[in-house]
């Protein structure tokens, strides 16, 4: 019997599987440059805390629905989930999380009140629940041709976006203070910043499930900012990274018939292991990049 | 009375949290002074810098800068992150935007020469490949100092500058900073807990202790041997 798990088989069929191994990528490189102020700003749970509290946004979405016959259109999902992930980044916007420590207990408050607010509304809306785990968590085994679409136009966005302020998002993410001295807006490129990494969370999230998205936004930039010089150098590479992560686990899952989002995941964790043995390996100085 | 015109201005300036930390503060700084802004710790000295650079609000009086003056801050080592991975070149880059520059793509190239400058005068040169997580204090606060000189200030304002540092890096800095004020008539004003070469160095002094409400502000020898100072530090300078 032919075996249909192998790497040809794989590009023979590409036709069927070009959708979702390119939005891994795409979310890989997305997340791969965002996750570097993720990974510096020491913001790992950014992400866990926003899908939690999307989450609880969206099951509040269908509570309003079911229970107080509102118009539709204050009642959407969707509306639900950015409302309550704004809400979850408004304290770092607002600069009450400034401090590391702060903004880590905060991430968990937000969290845990997302996770236990989701499943006690849940118990309210028990028809609808398979509804909220759709619209909120994605599946990168399967992903729609208008769902990639949207992360392309989003991904493209942002990352040109980020192209273009990353001078003035590094200076607000590590140096504030003197940034502020200098006049650069910091409050708006800190607003703008956290912004862009809730969207592109929340996105991803929506489009591939929460794993690979968390996967991509903590793992190819710990690898990226190992090797690499200097941030901007680091964003460069937690993209191209990010990307291959991306693609490359979902070409895995197809051989090793693993689960799509957990076979990206330890992909990531496995550059992440490679890079830290490189970086501990007794190398000329002139062979290592990232440091000096 | 200095010809140079005033580049700060503080008129009954009174700074704290809820209630003032001490009485009413006046002083006038210029080019080419280099003012030591001393007390213990808790006196007051960072919620100070920080309302004269504009990152707190006062709680009463005026702070009065020139049009168009250029303030550099260099704060507290602890302020920043040096886990962030950055040569000393890239940190020192860092330095060149003011308000929206961000947005100008080959900026930080057109600044080639004074980032180059900023190197040479804070004899950091030579570690511009090196990764800055990796220098000692002194190599570290020069470079600090590198990044802030990199827009070319009238005002740099440095915030405990020296601390853990040992003497000889302390002496090093404190020459960097009277080389700033003779050769590029820079003002300087600094926040210090150590004592012992502000006589040296300093041109101006704010003395503040907030446990005994006093601000005094005034030309070093003056201050320095003021009975209030005496009082307090009478055995610190010997």
């Amino acid at each position: 019997m032919e075996d249909t798990t192998t790497l040809s088989a794989f590009f023979d069929g590409w036709e069927l599987f070009r959708t979702a191994a390119l939005s891994g990528a795409v979310a890989g490189a997305l997340l791969g440059v965002l996750g570097v102020y993720v990974v510096l700003r020491r913001l790992v749970f950014l992400t866990a805390a926003v899908s939690q509290t999307a989450g609880l946004g969206v099951s509040l979405a269908f509570y309003a629905q079911i229970h107080f016959a509102l118009p539709a259109t204050l009642t959407d999902p969707l509306l639900g989930a950015a409302l309550l992930t704004a809400i979850t980044v408004a304290p770092m916007i607002l600069g009450k999380g400034g401090h590391a420590r702060r903004t880590d207990s905060l991430l968990g408050f937000a969290y845990l009140v997302g996770a236990a607010g989701a499943l006690a509304v849940g118990t309210r809306i028990v028809q609808e629940s398979h509804d909220v785990q759709t619209l909120l968590f994605g599946s990168a085994v399967a992903v729609l041709p208008e769902d990639f679409h949207t992360l392309l136009i989003l991904g493209g966005l942002l990352l040109a976006l980020h192209a273009w302020w990353w001078r003035g998002f590094s200076a607000a993410s590590f140096d504030p203070a003197g940034a502020r001295v200098r006049g650069l807006p910091v409050r708006l490129l800190d607003a703008t910043l956290f912004l862009t990494l809730a969207l592109a969370i929340s996105v991803c999230t929506r489009v591939l499930g929460a794993l690979p998205a968390f996967a991509f936004s903590v793992l190819p930039a710990l690898a990226a900012v190992r090797l690499t010089p200097n941030v901007g150098w680091g964003l460069v590479l937690g993209g191209a990274l990010g990307a291959a992560v991306g693609f490359s686990g979902y070409v895995l899952a197809f051989v090793a018939e693993l689960p799509v989002g957990a076979s990206q995941a330890l992909v990531g964790a496995a550059l992440v292991f490679l890079v830290e043995a490189l970086m501990r390996a007794p190398l000329p100085r002139s062979l290592r990049w990232g440091t000096g | 009375m200095s010809a140079e015109p005033v580049i700060l201005g503080l008129h009954r300036l009174e700074v704290g949290y809820g209630e003032a930390l001490w009485p009413a503060l006046d002083a006038e700084l210029r080019r080419g002074e280099l003012w030591a802004l001393v007390g213990r710790n808790g006196s007051g000295k960072s919620t100070l810098l920080r309302s004269l650079l504009g990152i707190q609000s006062p709680m009463a009086g005026r702070i009065q800068r020139a049009p168009g003056i250029r303030v550099a801050y260099v704060p507290q080592r602890g302020d920043y992150d040096l886990s962030v991975p950055a040569r000393v070149l890239d940190f020192v880059r860092g330095g060149v935007d003011r308000g929206w520059s961000f947005l100008q793509p080959g900026l930080v190239r057109r600044h080639r020469a004074a980032v180059q400058a900023a190197l040479q005068i804070t004899d950091t040169e030579a570690l511009a490949h090196r990764q800055v997580a990796n220098l000692s204090e002194g190599q570290k606060q020069r470079v600090l100092v590198a990044k802030a000189l990199v827009s070319e200030p009238d005002l740099l304002v440095l915030d405990e500058p020296t601390s853990a540092m040992d003497v000889v890096a302390e002496r090093g800095v404190f020459d960097l900073l009277a080389r700033l004020r003779t050769e590029r008539r820079m003002a300087v004003l600094m926040a210090s807990h150590q004592l012992r070469l502000v006589p040296e160095f300093a041109t101006h002094t704010i003395l503040l202790d907030a446990d005994s409400g006093l601000a005094l502000a005034g030309e070093a020898p003056a201050v320095l041997s003021s009975e209030a100072f005496l009082a307090r530090w009478g055995t610190a300078l010997t």
